[in-house]
C-alpha cells in the first residue's frame, strides 16, 4: 500500500471524526427571520442614448417620435396608465347609480381644489404635451402627445405650460440623457404635491432626494429608488394612491411583504400586533421629520393682503397656512379602500367638516388595520346655494391667481367645467386624508408598547371601537 | 469621574428640576386624562375631625372621617410599612439588629441614614438632634402620615397624596416643615381646586362641590397610584414624550441620586440630557417603563385579590392556585398598604415582607430566552438578572459624603459618580457608571452576584453617657463656622451658628433651602488650619481632613463643646439597583464581559476621592450582600474590589501557583528533552557510525494506529482550546462559547474513543503489553534507563526489543500505565464534573466545586503538555528519529534485529485486515 495513501487516508478520516461532530454542535447563528437584501435589487447601468438621440428636435412631439422609432409600444402603453389618463378605472360605488371614475381629470382635493380648468399649470406634472382645456378627446389621444423626457431625461428637462417643455429646454441633450427613472424624476412631481416641497404628503419630500438613514430607511440607508418597490412592467406602476381610488385591488399596491417575512419579530406579541396595525403605524412614528408639511390651508383669506407673503404662513393668492414637522399621524382603520370619496356636486354640510375621502374600515373588518395618515384640513370654496364645494379657475390671465376675484374664477369654472354657480359662495371646513407609508424610519425609532398603551398614548381606544386599551381589555381577535 | 457638589447646589438643582420635571405630577399644569381616574369612585363630603363638612366648619379635612366613611383607614394605616416606617417596632438605642449604636428601629424612623446625617435621638439622650416632631418636619416631603407621624403631631395618614392625580406634596411638605401640622392633609389638595390658600390656613372652594355638600365628579380625580405618584417620593419618573432633562444630584430624588436609576419609557437617546454616547442608545431608560408596567403591577398591595400570589411555602405541592380570594368590595374596604417589595440591600423597614414582589422569573420565562447562553442555569444560579440586565447606569449617583467638614453654608460635602463638570446644569457631561456586582444573600438562601452602587460617608462621633452618638449638626456647624459678630470663636458655644442653619430639611419649597448667610464665617483657628492657599476660604481640596492635624483642630473645636472623645468614623452603605432596566438586546451579551482578565466580577469601584485619611471605612451591618473584598487607593481614589471567592469564572479566575507549576514543569521537560537529544547530537559526531541490523515489522493494526492519531489529535485540541478558555484575553479573536463547546465536544470524542480501545485490548488481550510483569520489571526498568542515560549515547542496542507482541519497554509500561490509569482517568472526571455544574451541580460540589475543580483539571492539562513532549521525544529514540512516527503511521516497523543474541521471537505476522 502506498504509504502517502495510508497517511493522507488516516489524516482524514481523523479530521473527520473530530470536526463533524464539532460541526454539529456548534452554536448556530441564529437564523434571520427577516431577510430582506435578497430583494435589494441590482441596479443595471442603462444603454447610453447619447448617440441614439443626435437631434435636432424642435419640439417634445418630435422627440417622442424618434422615441418610438425603436421602442413602438410604449407610448401606447403609457397612454393606458393614469400617469397619462389621471382618472381611474370605472367603480361600482354604494350610493351612486352609475360606475365612477375619481382623478384629477374630473375630481377635486383641498389642496389646489381642481385641475380642470386649470390645466395650465397643472399639467406640468402630466406626462404629456399639450392638455389644453377641453384637448381631452384631440391632443390626448395622440401617441407623440407623450412626454417621455418628463420620466427619463436624467438631465436638462422642465415643463411648462400645458405640459409642454419650458421655454430654452434643450430637448436634444434631454433626450441624449435619459435612462430609467429616479428619484429625481418621480420626485420632481411627487415631492411637490399640492404645490410644493411637502404641501400635500407627509411623507413625500425633498429630503428624499438625498435621504439620510434616519429619513428613510429605505431610500437612505440602502439607496432604494421609488421603482425598486413600485415595480414597473410595460409602463404600468405598481402602487395605488387611496385619493384618487375608490377600491385597489391588493395585486395593485406594494406592500412591505413583497420584502419582508410575515411574521418577522422576534417577539410574538408584535406577530400578533399586525393582525391589527399596519407596518407603517409603529415603523413611521412621525412624519415630516426634516422639512414641515402643510396641515392646514385657509382659502378665505386669500386676495386679502393679510400679510406679506411668506411661504409657510400665507400667500395672497392661496390664502393662509399651518405647516408642521414630526407630524404625529392620525389614526383610522384603514382595509386598503375608501368608505367615501366626494365628487363634483356632492352635498355637504357647511357647518360640519366635509370629508373629501375616508378611508374605509373598522374594528370588525378582519381586513383593516389601524393605519397612519396625515389629516390636511383646508377651509375651501362651496355654493351657497346648491351646498356643493366649488372647483375655481385659478391659474390662467382670467384666473383667480391673476383677478383676485372669486366670483369670476367659479363663473370661469363654470363655463370651462359645467359645474353650476348660483352666484353666492363662502367656505367650508373640509378633511382629507393621505395614507402614511413613506419614510419608515430605522428599527430603533420604531413605536413601542408604551406609545399606545399608556395614559399617554397615541391611539384612542374608544373612538377606534375598543372598550379601551386592548392591552388590559383584549384585542379583537382575543377575548380577554 | 469624581466630582464634588455641596448639598446646596444638590438641592437648589432640585428645586430646579422639580419645576421642570416634576411640576406635571405635582401641579395641576399637565392634567393627566381623566381616564385615569377611576370614573367609579362615588362622590363624597369631606368631613373634618368632628365628623362635619368642611364647607360649614371650614376646618382641616380628616381622612379617616372622609375616607374613613367607606374605607377602613384603621386596618389601613396599621397595615402599611409605608406609615409604619419601623415606629411600631422602635428598640431602645443600641439593640436594633444589624443596627447602630444610636439607631432605634429598621426604618426611616429611627434608623440613621448618613448622607441626610440629621437623626432621632433616641430617648434620654442628653443632646437631642431632632425630636420625634423635628423628625417629622425634617422628613415631611416623604413621610405620607399616620405611625409616628400621627403619634408626634396627629397627622394622619394621607390618602390623597397616592390615590390623587395631582396631588401636592411640596405644599404638604412645608405645611409639615412649618409646624403647621392640621393643615398638612389639607394642603395637599391645593391645586386642585378644592382648596384654596388663606393666610396661614387654607378655605375649601364651594364652587368644587355640589349642593348635597359633596365633590363634585370633576374634582374627583381619584386612581389607583400612578408611577408619578410613587415618584413623589421614591425618584425620577418621567411618561411624558418631551425630551428628559435631567440634570440629576438632586437628593431630593432619592432613588435617582442614590442609585441612577431612571424610571422612563422614553429611549434614553431621545432624552435631553448630555450624556456621553447617547445616540448610541437606542434603549428605552427603563423597559419596563416602555412595556407599560406601572410601579404598583409589582409592587402590589398584599391582598389585592387580582395580583395576590399563592404562597408557594405553605402551599401543598398538589395545588398550583388557589382561587380563595378577597371580593372585590372586601378588599376595597381594606386594601392591605403592605405593598410587595423586593430585598434591596438599603431598605431594611418590615423585613417579613422582604422577597414578597414578584421576582423576574416570574413573569420571564428565562430558559428559552437565554437558549444562545451557554451553562444557562449556572449562568442564572449565579448571577442575578440585572447584572446583566442593568449593565450601566446612565445617570449620576452619590458616591461619597463627607460630613467631617462642612462648607461656608454649612453641608458637606459630596462627590457625584458617572458625571463630569461640577456645574450642576445640563452642560456637565453625564457619562454613567458601572455598578458593581456583589454577592446578595437572597432570602431563600441563595447567592447571586447583583449590582449596586455603594455610598462612602465620613462622618464625626462622640461618646455620650449613652454611648456613641453622631456629633449633632448644630454642633458641627457651632464647631466650624462662628458668627460674624464674635472676633475669636474661642471657646465655641453649641448653637452659635444654629441660628443661621439649624436644618438641612430634605424638602422641595425653596424658601427651605439652605442659603449662604453674611452672617457666618470659618471659625479661624479651623480656617487656618485648612486654608492651604490663604484665600480666606476653603474651597476644593481644602475641605478635607487629609491630615492628623487638622482633625486635631477640628476635634479640640467638637471638644470645647462639650464633646467627649470626638472621633472619626466612616461606612459603606450597598444601594441595590433593580431599576431602569435593559432588555436583552441591550443587555450584557459579550462572554468577555465576565469570562476575562478585565472581569466586570471583582471589578474595583471607586469608592472616593476625598474624606480624611486615617479612618477605616466598612460595610454597614445590616446589608444582605457580601462585604468583603479589599480596599485600596489608587492615584488618590479609594477603591473597594469585591471578593470573588467561591466563584470560579473561567478565563477570569486561575490559581497562580498551579500555572505556575505546570508551566515549570513543561519547561523542565522540555529542557530535559533538549539536553539529551544535544548530547545525543554531539555523541554521534563522535561515535562512528554504528548501523543495526534491522527487520521490517508489522508493529501496529490499522485500529491501533487509528485510535491513537485520535487521540493524539484530541488532546492536543484539547490542551489548546482548554488554554484559550483558561486565557481567553490572549486569544481575543476566537469566539468564546465555540471554544468552549469544541472543547466538550473534542473531550467527548476522546472518551469515546478510549473507552472503545479499552474494549479492543480486553478482548484482543493486547492490554497485556500495558501491564509491568512484577517479577524483574525493577531490574529491566532499571536497565532502560541506564540505556537512555548511557548507552543511548553511545549508539548502544536497544535492551529491549520492540516487537508486536511487546511493544512497550518496561518504563513505557509504567508512564502508560500511569497516564491511562490516573491521568486520564483524573483528567475525564474533572472534566465531566466541571461539565455537570449545570445539569448535576450538587454532585459537582461533592468534589469541591469548580474553584477546586478547575485548577486540578488546569494541572492534570500540563501534566498531559509535559508528557506529550517527552512522549514525542522517545519516538526519536529508534534505530534512526522518524522511525517510530512512520511506523504508527504506516503500521511497519524497522526494529533492531536481535534475533542473533536473542532466543529466538517468532517472526512477526501481519495482522489480518492489513
Amino acid at each position: 500500500m502506498n504509504h502517502a495513501r495510508i497517511w493522507v487516508t488516516g489524516l482524514i478520516v481523523t479530521l473527520a471524526v473530530i470536526v463533524i461532530p464539532i460541526i454539529y454542535f456548534a452554536p448556530k447563528p441564529v437564523q434571520a427571520r427577516d431577510n430582506p437584501r435578497a430583494s435589494l435589487p441590482q441596479h443595471k447601468t442603462h444603454v447610453s442614448h447619447a448617440d441614439l438621440m443626435p437631434g435636432p428636435y424642435a419640439t417634445g412631439q418630435e422627440v417622442t417620435q424618434a422615441c418610438l422609432e425603436c421602442h413602438s409600444d410604449s407610448a401606447t402603453q403609457v397612454m393606458a396608465t393614469s400617469h397619462w389618463t389621471w382618472e381611474s378605472q370605472p367603480f361600482t360605488v354604494p350610493g351612486r347609480p352609475e360606475p365612477v371614475t375619481i382623478g384629477k381629470i374630473n375630481q377635486i382635493n383641498n389642496f389646489c381644489i381642481s385641475a380642470q380648468g386649470n390645466q395650465k399649470s397643472c399639467m406640468s406634472c402630466h406626462a404629456g404635451y399639450d392638455w389644453q382645456e377641453g384637448a381631452e378627446n384631440t391632443n390626448l389621444t395622440k401617441p407623440e402627445n407623450v412626454d417621455c423626457l418628463v420620466c427619463h431625461a436624467q438631465s436638462g428637462y422642465a415643463k411648462g405650460q400645458y405640459g409642454n417643455p419650458a421655454d430654452g429646454v434643450d430637448l436634444a441633450a434631454a433626450a441624449q440623457s435619459v435612462a430609467a427613472p429616479t428619484r429625481n424624476q418621480c420626485g420632481k412631481c411627487h415631492f411637490n404635491g399640492g404645490g410644493g416641497n411637502g404641501v400635500k404628503h407627509g411623507d413625500l419630500d425633498e429630503t428624499l432626494y438625498y435621504p439620510a438613514a434616519e429619513t428613510d430607511v429605505h431610500m437612505g440607508e440602502y439607496n432604494l429608488l421609488c421603482t425598486d418597490c413600485h415595480v414597473t412592467q410595460d409602463h404600468q406602476i405598481k402602487g395605488r394612491l387611496v385619493a384618487d381610488n375608490y377600491t385597489i385591488s391588493p395585486d395593485e399596491q406594494v406592500a412591505c411583504a413583497d420584502c419582508h417575512a410575515a411574521n418577522l419579530h422576534a417577539d410574538e406579541r408584535l406577530n400578533t400586533h399586525a393582525q391589527t396595525v399596519a407596518c407603517q403605524t409603529c415603523h413611521i412614528p412621525s412624519m415630516a421629520t426634516k422639512d414641515p408639511t402643510k396641515v392646514y390651508w385657509d382659502w378665505s383669506t386669500a386676495g386679502l393682503g393679510l400679510q406679506p407673503d411668506d411661504h409657510f404662513e400665507y400667500l395672497k393668492i392661496k390664502g393662509s397656512f399651518e405647516y408642521a414637522s414630526n407630524v404625529q399621524p392620525a389614526y383610522l382603520w384603514f382595509n386598503g379602500n375608501l368608505a367615501y370619496r366626494y365628487l363634483l356636486g356632492d352635498t355637504i354640510d357647511p357647518n360640519k367638516p366635509t370629508s373629501i375621502n375616508l378611508p374605509a374600515g373598522d374594528i370588525d373588518d378582519s381586513a383593516a388595520k389601524i393605519f397612519p395618515f396625515k389629516l390636511h384640513v383646508a377651509k375651501q370654496p362651496y355654493d351657497t346655494g346648491y351646498n356643493y364645494l366649488l372647483a375655481p379657475v385659478t391659474a390662467g390671465p382670467d384666473g383667480y391667481w391673476t383677478t383676485f376675484d372669486w366670483d369670476s374664477a367659479f363663473r370661469l369654472a363654470e363655463e370651462r367645467m359645467g359645474l353650476k354657480y348660483s352666484g353666492n359662495y363662502s367656505f367650508a371646513e373640509t378633511w382629507m386624508y393621505w395614507p402614511t407609508t413613506h419614510m419608515v424610519q430605522p428599527k430603533e425609532n420604531a413605536l413601542q408598547c408604551n406609545d399606545c398603551h399608556s395614559a399617554n398614548g397615541r391611539l384612542d381606544w374608544q373612538a377606534l371601537g375598543y372598550p379601551g386599551d386592548p392591552m388590559e381589555w383584549g384585542g379583537r381577535f382575543t377575548n380577554k | 469621574m469624581l466630582k464634588r457638589l455641596t448639598l446646596s447646589h444638590t438641592l437648589i438643582i432640585g428645586g430646579l428640576l422639580i419645576a421642570l420635571v416634576a411640576q406635571g405630577a405635582l401641579a395641576a399644569t399637565a392634567p393627566r386624562p381623566i381616564a385615569q381616574a377611576s370614573a367609579m369612585h362615588p362622590a363624597f363630603a369631606i368631613l373634618d375631625a368632628d365628623g362635619r363638612n368642611v364647607l360649614d366648619s371650614g376646618q382641616p379635612l380628616s381622612i379617616g372621617n372622609t375616607c374613613g366613611e367607606c374605607h377602613d383607614t384603621d386596618y389601613i394605616t396599621t397595615h402599611s410599612f409605608h406609615a409604619d416606617l419601623g415606629y411600631s417596632e422602635s428598640q431602645p438605642a443600641g439593640q436594633v439588629e444589624g443596627g447602630r449604636l444610636w439607631d432605634t428601629s429598621n426604618g426611616l424612623y429611627g434608623k440613621w441614614n448618613p448622607i441626610l446625617y440629621r437623626y432621632l435621638s433616641p430617648v434620654g439622650d442628653e443632646r437631642i438632634d431632632l425630636t420625634p416632631t423635628d423628625w417629622l418636619k425634617f422628613n415631611g416631603a416623604r413621610i405620607v402620615g399616620g405611625g409616628p407621624a400621627q403619634a408626634a403631631a396627629g397627622v394622619e395618614m394621607n390618602c390623597f397624596l397616592c390615590h390623587f392625580t395631582n396631588p401636592n406634596n411640596a405644599e404638604r411638605a412645608a405645611t409639615l416643615q412649618s409646624g403647621n401640622f392640621a393643615w398638612a392633609n389639607t394642603a395637599v389638595l391645593l391645586g386642585t381646586g378644592i382648596v384654596e390658600k388663606n393666610g396661614g390656613g387654607y378655605t375649601f372652594n364651594a364652587n368644587a362641590f355640589d349642593a348635597e355638600g359633596n365633590l363634585q365628579r370633576a374634582f374627583i380625580t381619584i386612581q389607583d397610584p400612578s408611577n408619578e405618584n410613587c415618584a413623589q417620593c421614591h425618584g425620577v419618573v418621567h411618561s411624558t414624550p418631551d425630551p428628559l432633562a435631567l440634570t440629576g444630584r438632586d437628593l431630593s430624588q432619592w432613588q435617582t441620586a442614590t442609585t441612577g436609576q431612571i424610571v422612563s419609557p422614553q429611549k434614553i437617546s431621545q432624552s435631553g440630557m448630555n450624556l456621553s454616547g447617547k445616540e448610541e442608545l437606542a434603549r428605552a431608560w427603563d423597559v419596563h417603563a416602555e412595556r407599560g408596567l406601572q410601579c404598583v403591577d409589582c409592587h402590589y398591595s398584599l391582598n389585592n385579590p387580582v395580583l395576590a400570589q399563592t404562597n408557594a411555602k405553605t402551599q401543598p405541592d398538589s395545588i398550583l392556585f388557589d382561587p380563595r380570594r378577597l371580593d372585590i368590595s372586601e378588599y376595597l374596604q381594606k386594601p392591605s398598604h403592605q405593598f410587595a417589595r423586593g430585598q434591596s440591600a438599603q431598605f431594611t423597614v418590615a423585613p417579613d415582607l422582604k422577597g414578597t414582589m414578584r421576582r423576574c422569573e416570574s413573569c420571564h420565562e428565562t430558559a428559552q430566552s437565554h437558549s444562545w447562553l451557554p451553562y444557562t442555569a449556572q449562568h442564572m444560579s449565579a448571577v442575578a438578572c440585572e447584572s446583566c440586565h442593568i449593565p450601566t447606569v446612565h445617570a449620576p449617583a452619590v458616591q461619597s459624603v463627607d460630613w467631617t467638614v462642612l462648607t461656608a453654608t454649612g453641608e458637606p460635602v459630596i462627590e457625584w459618580r458617572g458625571v463630569e463638570g461640577e456645574s450642576g446644569t445640563l452642560n456637565d457631561l453625564v457619562t454613567g457608571y458601572t455598578p458593581v456586582l456583589l454577592k446578595r444573600n437572597g432570602i431563600d438562601g441563595e447567592t447571586t452576584l447583583a449590582p449596586y452602587n455603594l455610598v462612602t460617608v465620613w462622618y464625626w462621633l462622640y461618646d455620650s453617657a449613652n454611648g456613641e452618638r453622631p456629633v449633632r449638626l448644630g454642633d458641627l456647624q457651632a464647631a466650624y463656622l462662628v458668627s460674624k459678630a464674635e472676633d475669636d470663636c474661642a471657646p465655641a458655644s453649641t448653637g452659635a451658628a444654629s441660628a443661621l442653619i439649624a436644618t438641612i430639611a430634605f424638602d422641595l419649597a425653596p424658601e427651605n433651602l439652605p442659603t449662604t448667610s453674611a452672617d457666618t464665617s470659618y471659625c479661624p483657628q479651623v480656617l487656618r488650619a485648612l486654608d492651604a492657599n490663604g484665600d480666606a476660604t476653603l474651597t476644593g481640596a481644602e475641605l478635607r481632613l487629609d491630615t492628623l492635624e487638622k482633625q486635631a483642630v477640628v476635634a479640640k473645636r467638637l471638644q470645647s463643646l462639650g464633646l467627649r472623645n470626638p472621633h472619626l468614623a466612616s461606612e459603606i452603605q450597598p444601594y441595590s439597583i433593580n431599576h431602569s432596566v435593559a432588555r436583552g438586546e441591550y443587555a450584557v451579551r459579550e462572554c468577555a464581559v465576565c469570562h476575562s482578565d478585565n472581569s466586570r466580577l471583582g471589578q474595583a469601584i471607586a469608592l472616593s476621592g476625598g474624606g480624611p485619611t486615617g479612618v477605616a471605612t466598612q460595610f454597614v451591618n445590616d446589608a444582605n450582600t457580601a462585604t468583603d473584598g479589599a480596599l485600596s487607593v489608587s492615584d488618590g481614589v479609594l477603591l473597594f474590589t469585591p471578593a470573588t471567592e467561591g466563584l470560579y469564572v473561567f478565563g477570569h479566575s486561575r490559581v497562580s501557583w498551579v500555572d505556575w507549576l505546570g508551566a515549570a514543569m513543561v519547561v523542565g521537560v522540555l529542557l530535559g528533552v533538549a539536553a539529551h537529544g544535544g548530547l545525543r547530537f554531539f555523541a554521534s559526531l563522535k561515535t562512528k557510525s554504528h548501523a543495526p541490523a534491522v527487520k521490517r515489522v508489522y508493529m501496529y493494526s490499522v485500529y491501533e494506529r487509528f485510535w491513537h492519531w485520535l487521540q493524539t489529535s484530541a488532546i492536543l485540541l484539547l490542551i489548546l482550546t482548554g488554554l484559550i478558555i483558561h486565557r481567553p484575553d490572549m486569544f481575543g479573536a476566537l469566539s468564546f462559547p465555540f471554544i468552549v463547546v469544541v472543547h466538550n465536544v473534542l473531550a467527548v470524542i476522546l472518551v469515546v474513543n478510549a473507552a472503545l480501545s479499552l474494549f479492543y485490548h480486553l478482548v484482543s488481550g493486547e492490554i497485556r503489553q500495558y501491564i509491568p510483569h512484577p517479577y524483574g520489571f525493577f531490574d529491566q526498568a532499571i536497565a532502560q534507563a541506564g540505556y537512555y542515560l548511557r548507552g543511548i549515547f553511545k549508539r548502544e542496542p536497544h535492551p529491549f526489543e520492540k516487537t508486536p507482541q511487546k511493544k512497550l519497554n518496561p518504563l513505557q509500561q509504567v508512564t502508560y500505565f500511569g497516564i491511562l490509569n490516573v491521568l486520564l482517568p483524573l483528567q475525564i472526571i474533572t472534566g465531566a464534573m466541571m461539565w455537570g455544574v449545570q445539569s448535576f451541580p450538587q454532585i459537582t460540589a461533592w468534589f469541591g466545586g469548580l474553584p477546586f475543580l478547575a485548577p486540578f483539571h488546569s494541572f492534570v492539562a500540563w501534566s498531559f503538555a509535559a508528557f506529550i513532549i517527552a512522549h514525542v521525544y522517545l519516538t526519536t529514540t529508534g534505530h534512526e528519529p522518524a522511525a517510530a512516527m512512520k511506523a504508527m503511521m504506516l503500521g511497519w516497523d524497522e526494529v533492531e534485529d536481535h534475533s542473533a543474541q536473542a532466543d529466538g521471537d517468532p517472526a512477526p505476522q501481519p495482522a489480518a485486515g492489513d
